[in-house]
């Protein structure tokens, strides 16, 4: 099997972690071998997170620049500040619309980018962007706290995992505490119809 | 089963039988712990999150000493606290296996320094494991045990960010309750049997002797892997963690029979035996490691009788850059230029620097919530009042979430160094007629902060000590500290009051306020900063991260903008900035986000026209 390589860009606190250790599990109860590679600052939150991820061989916890088939992005600033770097030429990016600014945008030291310039940049290195706003379609379910699953669900049914949303939804059954699950379920059904209405 | 490299080092560690384990919680080390305190007590071991690294280190050695099995695990620098005790054990010998693992942080992730704890097991004859891999994690761990018990040493577990936080599958062994008796030995530890010059005089020579021998078995060790044919021309060493870079720039290049590759799993002692072997085969040859050319000035050495023509590629000769993580492009090209061939230059590098230029760098800071904020937001104002000027006084820092009062906007923090150095740099600072605060804390404080605070009383030093209090040890993830009333793993026990501390110790004016009343913490500060002699306030509130973790599935209640009264002056973001906070520019009115908000309230304190407010008001 051909190794996939998916980058997932976020912010700290926006639940990347949980993300990418589902896809994970998943892909280990398929029989396939997984290596992941995380970056997080020193804050538990506000700070740029950066998950890699890849199923099959594949010796370095870090994703080589130009080599993710998928981007999965959280918040739309770090999705273009990593996609330009890792997402291959052609490759899927997915990105939360969602703007967090940072203490720079907040005390007015820089202006945060307007999406279609982020949008623009990002579409240089492939022309497969899906942006929607995963944030509010996490409150509609429930809470923002689950934009994760949201992104989690575009990702299962975006055809580039060697599995699909059964596989992810089985794994989530059985990681997920009981009292999160329905809100948690919703989110990733919300995600993958977004993803599909994108197209 | 799917490991990270931290928790796969504690699988190993029930592997071999631990009795006992001890922490301090630091960045990249802290998931140890975490995994410990979780397991502990199915698994019938002691755990604790120790006051500091050298408690840690001797709660462990002590155990040792009454065979039985234990772990320490810290961050690197924190290696230094427990220095002392460490090189203790490896001169007096260890009974039951003690392996203690520094977690080092090339290129700085979460650290102050990215200095080479390898040099330390050098130093003071440790033998050092360098593990590349989850799985490499725990097989090490187990045998460091083996390594430890065989020669009496403490072993040292050597991991970088890169393999603490990966990811893998990991292939699982038994694990193991060893059912030792506990029982002091004292033919091999007490002065009075065994007799005082026998173990106090000549350990050094005995210590030497022990890497000499192991030095030996580590060339026929599985932890180091030469693969090699005879026919290759180069040759690269490839460290720990730095493994998986050479592997996938040779799968890269195609070149995986063109290169002998050495896969080093113990850099102290070297297998100078197999080091020798690839330098006398090759032309050239590659030295991988992060971040200090430590192996690399060993092979130096070793290449004067082996090989002493041998091309040298690495960190010393410049063709890997002198210092930091290793980036797995530089390892493919500088294999590809000892090969012949060239790499083409990043083609995405005009599209990068466009969006270097476009988007922030995202600066840390303190969460929505924090009661760190408002602390400095009041100490600020109250410098200010007392002082008239920020630089009449000079605020030391310290290590915790509170060291970002430097990030802007709140911009007060002047320094920060390492555990507990506020209140004494603070000191030397004031006895030469420099005015000082010292910005600590609570978990800082308990760690390294109280010999200094006495050091203050019994010199009648003139410092002010303001202690950010938000009773968890937060930035690593929060663990419990001295005063949360309860163990690591979670069994109630006595909250050590840091004001009783305080006062024990000499402290005449001590304040404790509510960090999310700024007026009244402001009015406390004012007077700390107008009393002689130690003052000290402690401005405490739990950590609002924490303070959300125990409310779930609840949500708090967020605060809203009344756009009718906002009149878009920025003061709450420019002056207490809030990531809740947010400004729309079409109506140019303050926003908050009700996705980060977490219902404080102190950024309506903070506005002077009261245009903010809670849902309900």
């Amino acid at each position: 099997m051909k190794t996939i390589r998916v980058v997932i860009a976020g912010v700290g606190g926006q639940g990347t972690l949980l993300a990418t250790r589902l896809i994970a599990e998943t892909a280990i109860k398929q029989g396939l071998n997984v290596r992941i590679g995380e970056t997080y600052g020193m804050a538990q939150r506000g700070g740029p997170v950066m998950g890699h991820i890849q199923i099959g061989e594949a010796y370095s916890p870090q994703i080589r620049p130009g080599e993710a088939d998928a981007l999965l992005g959280f918040e739309i600033a770090e999705a273009t500040r990593r996609g330009v770097t890792y997402l291959k030429q052609g490759g899927l990016a997915i990105v939360n619309s969602k703007k967090m600014p940072p203490v720079e945008v907040i005390s007015g030291m820089r202006k945060y980018p307007e999406e279609e310039e982020l949008i623009r940049l990002l579409k240089r290195v492939s022309s497969r962007v899906a942006v929607f706003d995963a944030t509010k379609l996490a409150e509609k379910a429930g809470d923002p706290i689950a934009t994760n699953m949201v992104m989690l669900g575009a990702l299962a049914v975006a055809g580039v995992l060697p599995f699909g949303e059964e596989e992810i939804t089985a794994t989530m059954k059985e990681s997920i505490p009981a009292r999160f699950l329905e809100l948690n379920t919703k989110a990733f059904r919300l995600g993958a119809e977004a993803f599909r209405e994108s197209k | 089963m799917l490991l990270m490299g931290n928790e796969a080092i504690v699988r190993g560690a029930l592997e071999a039988g631990i009795r006992i384990a001890a922490s301090y919680p630091g960045t990249p080390a802290s998931e140890i712990g975490n995994t410990l305190a979780e397991v502990a007590k199915e698994m019938g071991i002691h755990f604790e999150w120790s006051t500091n690294e050298k408690v840690a280190f001797e709660v462990a050695y002590g155990a040792s000493m009454c065979n039985q099995r234990g772990l320490v695990s810290m961050k690197h620098v924190g290696l230094n606290v427990a220095l002392d005790i460490m090189e203790m054990a490896a001169l007096r010998s260890v009974k039951g296996g003690l392996v203690f693992v520094s977690a080092d942080d090339p290129s700085q992730h979460s650290s102050g320094q990215e200095q080479d704890q390898r040099w330390l097991a050098k130093q003071n004859c440790v033998p050092a494991l360098e593990p590349s891999d989850p799985q490499d994690a725990k097989d090490f761990t187990v045998y460091a045990y083996e390594l430890s018990e065989k020669y009496q040493l403490p072993v040292m577990l050597r991991t970088v960010t890169r393999v603490s936080h990966m990811r893998s599958n990991v292939k699982l062994g038994k694990l193991q309750k060893l059912e030792r008796e506990a029982k002091f030995d004292f033919e091999q530890f007490s002065y009075v049997v065994a007799g005082f010059d026998r173990l106090f005089y000549g350990r050094e020579r005995e210590a030497n002797e022990k890497i000499a021998k192991i030095k030996v078995e580590f060339d026929s060790s599985p932890l180091n892997k030469l693969a090699m044919t005879g026919k290759e021309k180069v040759g690269v060493i490839a460290t720990g963690q730095t493994y998986n870079y050479v592997m996938d720039a040779l799968v890269k290049l195609g070149a995986k029979d063109k290169v002998a590759v050495l896969k080093l799993g113990t850099s102290n002692p070297l297998p100078e035996g197999l080091i020798t072997k690839l330098l006398k085969g090759v032309e050239k040859i590659l030295v991988t490691e992060e971040p200090d050319p430590f192996v690399e000035l060993h092979v130096k050495a070793l290449a004067k009788d082996a090989n002493p023509r041998v091309e040298l590629y690495g960190r010393i000769n410049g063709k890997l850059p002198g210092e930091g993580e290793l980036m797995p492009l530089t390892v493919d090209g500088v294999i590809a230029e000892m090969l012949g061939e060239k790499l083409p230059a990043n083609p995405r590098a005009d599209v990068e620097r466009e969006a270097k230029d476009m988007i922030f760098g995202r600066m840390l800071t303190v969460c929505a919530g924090c009661p760190h904020r408002p602390s400095i937001y009041a100490l600020k104002r109250a410098v200010k009042a007392v002082k008239g000027d920020l630089h009449k006084i000079v605020m030391n820092g310290d290590i915790g979430c509170y060291g970002l009062a430097w990030a802007p906007p709140m911009s007060y923090e002047d320094t920060y160094f390492c555990m507990g150095a506020s209140l004494g740099v603070s000191q030397g600072m004031s006895q030469v007629g420099v005015d000082t605060i010292a910005w600590i804390g609570d978990g800082t404080f308990f760690h390294a902060a109280i010999p200094a605070l006495m050091n203050a009383v019994q010199t009648k030093t003139n410092i002010k000590v303001v202690v950010a209090d938000n009773s968890v040890t937060a930035m690593t993830g929060f663990q419990p500290n001295p005063q949360s009333g309860k163990t690591a793993t979670g069994e109630p026990t006595k909250s050590i009051s840091i004001e009783a501390i305080a006062k024990a110790v000499g402290v005449e004016h001590i304040e404790v306020t509510d960090a999310y009343d700024t007026k009244a913490t402001e009015a406390a500060f004012k007077r700390m900063l107008q009393t002689e002699g130690v003052a000290m306030v402690i401005s405490r509130r739990i950590c609002a991260t924490e303070a959300i973790r125990k409310m779930r599935p609840k949500r708090p209640v967020p605060y809203v903008v009344d756009e009718s009264k906002c009149v878009g002056c920025k003061l709450c973001l420019s002056t207490f900035g809030c990531p809740g906070l947010n400004f729309d520019e079409a109506k140019k009115k303050a926003s908050i986000d009700p996705t980060i908000c977490m219902g404080c309230g102190v950024c309506a304190q903070v506005c002077n026209i009261d245009c903010i407010h809670g849902r309900d008001e």
